[in-house]
């Protein structure tokens, strides 16, 4: 099941791309104890990509394309990863799993990590709201309530920044395990456009 | 003199400039964990020598649940009559540039100084 998002071009590896994939173990181990590994994982992902820019322009604009890139990357890789470890259904033998794609003028960072049937529903209804509403003053009413803020809204705040302030376009897929029928795979999709970093001519 | 240091980061409170000093990158779990970092913020509302200073020029990064702890700290700051908030940010840094405007919008009289 994939929820509709115009993202067509974007939604499948598209034939010649480099791509990078990592998969993470499900573990007991506390999440506290493997945190770090988010930070590890999102630094490296940041900076593996800059080896494949293409060296357009003046090497200080080149330089300052590199960085901008490496850091919004990082960013994105290390918020959906804290959330897929967050959120995680422990139990099931489902990997937590973070696949980069760089395109010519795109790069998407997608993560996938099992969920109950009941957690998936509540996730999709997210969703919805998120795609109903104006980001903006969805993250300006979330920052507001993350006085009181639950996790659950801190987790929000991840996706409504990379939205607002990475320009990202966000796709979600919800997959049915195919043993375990109580348990699904969430794979959420984030697509940075090269054209809005500053520096890039891509 | 004030510090609260981890593995990637350090923070610096000098309380008769009420500066708050950010240093490396912060990614920790979550409002539990962010509280001691919050509550040292929140000193400098106490007794304030104008204007208080957040000086992230050298915080390469901060995740999003540091983000809502910056964010709640403006709103407390806010609420305080008075109260000048500066923070100086670096143009060298790509997410000063891109997130920080979000605490503008929560305080429109905060400044930010990119350089």
């Amino acid at each position: 099941m994939m929820m509709s998002e115009p993202l067509d071009n974007y939604g499948e590896r598209a034939g010649k791309c480099e791509y990078l994939t990592l998969a993470f173990s499900p573990t007991s181990a506390p999440l506290r104890s493997r945190w770090r590994n988010n930070g590890l994982s999102a630094d490296f992902l940041g900076d593996y990509v800059t080896t494949f820019l293409p060296a357009n322009g003046t090497l200080p604009a080149f330089k300052r394309r590199q960085n901008e890139v490496k850091h919004a990357v990082t960013y994105i890789a290390n918020e959906l990863l804290e959330n897929a470890m967050k959120y995680h259904q422990p139990d099931v033998e489902i990997p937590i799993r973070i696949h980069l794609e760089l395109a010519s003028d795109h790069i998407k960072v997608s993560v996938s990590n099992g969920v109950s049937v009941v957690q998936a529903g509540r996730y999709r209804a997210f969703v919805e709201h998120l795609r109903e509403g104006d980001v903006d003053d969805l993250l300006l009413r979330q920052q507001e309530e993350s006085a009181r803020s639950t996790e659950s809204t801190m987790s929000s705040l991840g996706l409504l920044t990379m939205i607002s302030d990475y320009e990202a376009q966000l796709d979600w897929r919800f997959d049915i395990h195919p043993t375990h029928l109580e348990s699904m795979t969430v794979t959420t999709i984030a697509i940075l456009p090269l054209k809005g970093v500053p520096g890039a001519s891509a | 003199m004030k510090n609260i240091h981890g593995e990637s980061f350090d923070i610096r409170l000098e309380e008769e400039s009420s500066t708050v000093l950010f240093k490396g990158a912060l990614r920790l779990c979550g409002t539990e964990d962010y509280a001691p970092i919050l509550d040292m913020l929140k000193e400098t509302l106490a007794s304030p020598a104008m204007p208080i200073v957040l000086d992230l020029r050298e915080l390469d990064f901060l995740n999003s649940s540091g983000i809502t702890m910056l964010s709640r700290f403006v709103m407390e700051a806010r609420d305080h009559p008075g109260i000048d908030v500066q923070v100086l940010a670096s143009e060298a840094i790509p997410w000063h540039a891109r997130s920080l405007r979000n605490l503008q919008r929560l305080m429109p009289s905060l400044s930010i100084r990119l350089t």
